[in-house]
C-alpha cells in the first residue's frame, strides 16, 4: 500500500513533465512567431488554412492562434523517422550516452521538488505529492543540475566536431561559473527558511505552523495555510529572485546565455552533429531543465503550491486544496517557462566576455552581500522554529 | 577570448559617445522596457500573410506577391485562338539559363497571319531562373511570366512543361489573350485599354 501511494507523485510528476515538453516545442515557436510579427506554425491540427474545419472559415485571428498545434506530433514523427547519425571518429559510446546524460539530471531535480501539499483524506490516509523528501532537500537539486554539464560536455567532446567541442567547453564554463551565484542565492534562501527541504519551504510559505512537542521541537506541520501571499519568499528575498531568474537563464543555456548553442558563432553547439531522437533527447532537455528551474524557483519563491485564499479552501475540503494546489504549481512553472521564451525572443545574445563578467563581477558579489544581509537580519530571535522532516515523516506515520 | 581587454567594445570617442546612466548600466529596467515592447508585438495583427498552399489552382483566391512578380511561364494566343508564339527563337537566344527547346515548323495553311509556328516549345523550369529576359525578347509578345510562385512537383520530368501545358496555363490563369496583362492591383484578368497603351 505505501508503495502504491508512492507511485502517485512518480506517475504525476514524470508522466506530467514528459508529456508537457511538446506543448513548450509549440509554444516557443508560436510565441517566437508573435513576438516578431509572423504567423509561425498554423498548418497541422484543425484550425489550420488546409484543415477539414476549412470550411468554416475562421477569421484570421483565430487560425492564428489556434492553428498548428499539433505541429510538436508532426516534428516527433520527423525525427523518430530520421537517421541517427555516428560521424566518423567520434567516440561512439559517448556519442550515443550524451543525450541521455543530459536528460536525467533535470529530471533528478524533480525527484525533490512538492508538486502539491499532502493530500490528508479524512480516512487518516495521506499521499505525499513530492516524490521523495531527501534529507539534503535542495542540495540534490543543485548537485543534479551541475551534472547536467556532463551531458553537454560529453555531447560536444564526442563528436569530433571543433564547433561542437567548443559549445561543450563552453557549456561546462558557463554553468559552472553560475553554479557558484546560484549557490550563493540558495544559501540565503536556505538560511531564511531555516531548511534545506523543499517541502518545508513550501509549507512555511504556506503559511503552515509547525508543531511542536514537548521539548519545543517541531514534529510536522499543522494543516493550516494562509489565505494572503505575504508569506512567499520572493518579499523576503526579492534580490535573491532577481539574481536567481538570471542564473537560472545561464544554467540553462536560454537566450541571452545560449553561448553553448549560439548558431551564430558555432552552427548548433554541442549539439551540431546529432540527428534524429538525439537532438530530439538534447531538446527535451533543455525544456525540462527550464520547467525544472521554473519548479524550483516556485518552490524557493512563489510560495510552491500555495495559492490565494488556500487557507479558506483547506479549512472546507483538504483534498480539493491539495488537487488545486497541484494546478497551482504547474502553473506557476510553466509561467516561468513561458517568461524565458518571452526573454529569448526580446534580448541579442551576450558576448562570451560579457558572461563572465556579468557572472563573476556582478551575480557573484551580489550575492555574497544578499547572504550577509540575510544573515544579519535572520539573527536566531526571529528566525522560525526549525522543523525536522524526519519526524515530520514519522508524525505522519510514514 | 582571453586576448581581449575587459571591455573590448569601448564607445566612441566623440562629444556625441552615448553615457549610459545608472539604470541603462543596471541592465534591468532596459530589459523591462524591452519585454514591454515585444509583449506589444506578440498582440499585433501578423506582418506576413498565410500562404495559400492548397489554393494554387485557384485563380481567385491565389495570392499575387507583387506586380511584376515573376512567377511560372505561359503562352498566349491569337485572335484565332491558336498560339501566338512565331518560333522566331528570339527568347531561346536570350535566356541565359538556356532551358528554352523549340521546334519550328511551317504553319498549316489555313493559319493566314504567319509562316511559321512551335510544333515543340518546351521550357526546363528547373533550369529557368526566372529573370523574364524571354518575355522582353518576344517580339510579338507571346510568352509571359505569370505570377504562379507555387512551383512544387514530384518529379523531374513534371517540371519541364510543354507548349500544350503552357497555352493551358495561360487560359487557366485568365491571361492567355495578348491583351490580358496582369494587373497592378493583383487580379489576374484583362486590363483596361488605356492601362495597355500606356506599357
Amino acid at each position: 500500500m505505501d508503495y502504491a501511494l508512492k507511485l502517485i507523485p512518480v506517475v504525476l510528476v514524470f508522466g506530467g513533465v514528459l508529456s508537457i515538453v511538446p506543448v513548450f516545442v509549440i509554444l516557443e515557436r508560436k510565441i517566437c512567431a508573435w513576438i516578431q510579427d509572423r504567423i509561425g506554425p498554423n498548418r497541422v491540427g484543425l484550425f489550420g488554412p488546409d484543415s477539414v474545419l476549412e470550411g468554416l472559415s475562421f477569421k484570421t485571428g483565430t487560425r492564428r492562434i489556434l492553428g498548428g498545434w499539433l505541429q510538436p506530433f508532426a516534428d516527433v514523427v520527423k525525427l523518430i523517422a530520421k537517421e541517427a547519425i555516428v560521424p566518423a571518429n567520434a567516440d561512439r559510446a559517448l556519442y550515443i550516452l550524451a543525450p541521455a546524460f543530459a536528460l536525467l539530471p533535470p529530471l533528478l531535480a524533480f525527484v525533490v521538488i512538492p508538486a502539491g501539499p499532502d493530500i490528508d483524506f479524512r480516512g487518516g490516509t495521506v499521499v505525499p505529492l513530492q516524490v521523495a523528501d531527501l534529507h539534503v532537500g535542495i542540495l540534490f537539486v543543485l548537485a543534479a543540475a551541475s551534472l547536467s554539464a556532463y551531458g553537454l560536455a560529453f555531447g560536444g567532446w564526442a563528436s569530433n566536431n571543433k564547433f561542437s567541442l567548443l559549445g561543450g567547453v563552453r557549456a561546462t564554463a558557463q554553468m559552472i561559473s553560475y553554479e557558484i551565484g546560484m549557490g550563493l542565492v540558495i544559501l540565503a534562501v536556505v538560511m531564511t527558511y531555516d531548511s534545506v527541504s523543499l517541502r518545508d519551504m513550501a509549507y512555511l510559505q504556506a503559511g503552515a505552523q509547525p508543531i511542536l512537542d514537548e521539548h519545543g521541537m517541531p514534529t510536522g506541520f499543522w494543516q493550516y495555510g494562509a489565505d494572503g501571499i505575504g508569506g512567499w519568499g520572493i518579499w523576503r528575498q526579492p534580490l535573491a529572485f532577481i539574481l536567481f531568474v538570471i542564473c537560472a537563464f545561464a544554467e540553462n543555456n536560454r537566450l541571452p546565455f545560449d553561448l553553448p548553442e549560439c548558431e551564430a558563432e558555432l552552427v548548433g553547439g554541442y549539439h551540431t552533429e546529432y540527428s534524429s531522437l538525439g537532438f530530439g533527447m538534447f531538446m527535451q532537455a533543455e525544456y525540462i531543465a527550464i520547467l525544472a528551474m521554473g519548479a524550483l524557483l516556485t518552490t524557493c519563491f512563489l510560495g510552491g503550491w500555495h495559492y490565494p485564499w488556500y487557507g479558506a479552501v483547506l479549512a472546507r475540503d483538504p483534498v480539493l486544496a491539495a488537487l488545486l494546489g497541484v494546478v497551482c504549481f504547474a502553473v506557476k512553472a510553466c509561467a516561468f517557462v513561458l517568461f524565458s521564451m518571452w526573454v529569448r525572443w526580446t534580448l541579442p545574445r551576450f558576448r562570451w566576455d560579457q558572461l563572465m563578467n556579468l557572472g563573476w563581477k556582478a551575480v557573484v558579489p551580489l550575492a555574497l552581500a544578499n547572504l550577509v544581509l540575510t544573515a544579519v537580519l535572520n539573527l536566531p530571535a526571529t528566525a522560525p522554529p526549525r522543523p525536522d522532516h524526519r519526524m515530520t515523516a514519522a508524525a505522519r506515520g510514514m | 577570448m582571453s586576448d581581449q581587454p575587459p571591455d573590448s567594445n569601448p564607445p566612441p570617442a566623440g562629444a556625441d559617445a552615448h553615457r549610459p546612466t545608472l539604470a541603462e548600466r543596471l541592465y534591468l529596467p532596459e530589459i523591462a522596457k524591452g519585454l514591454g515592447n515585444t509583449f506589444r508585438h506578440m498582440l499585433r495583427e501578423p506582418f506576413t500573410v498565410d500562404y495559400d498552399g492548397t489554393e494554387r489552382d485557384n485563380p481567385a483566391k491565389h495570392r499575387v506577391p507583387c506586380p511584376g512578380y515573376r512567377g511560372e511561364h505561359y503562352l498566349k494566343k491569337d485572335e484565332d485562338g491558336h498560339v501566338k508564339c512565331v518560333a522566331c527563337f528570339m527568347c531561346a537566344a536570350a535566356c541565359p539559363a538556356e532551358c528554352i527547346h523549340i521546334e519550328a515548323a511551317p504553319t498549316p495553311p489555313d493559319w493566314k497571319n504567319r509562316e511559321r509556328y512551335p510544333i515543340r516549345f518546351e521550357i526546363d523550369l528547373l533550369r529557368c531562373i526566372y529573370c523574364g529576359y524571354c518575355e522582353e525578347a518576344c517580339p510579338v509578345d507571346a510568352i509571359a511570366l505569370s505570377p504562379q510562385y507555387n512551383v512544387c512537383s514530384d518529379t523531374r520530368e513534371a517540371k519541364v512543361y510543354g507548349r500544350d501545358r503552357l497555352l493551358a496555363d495561360g487560359v487557366k490563369y485568365g491571361l492567355s489573350l495578348s491583351t490580358h496583362k496582369y494587373r497592378p492591383d493583383g487580379v489576374p484578368g484583362a486590363a483596361p485599354a488605356a492601362e495597355q497603351s500606356g506599357q
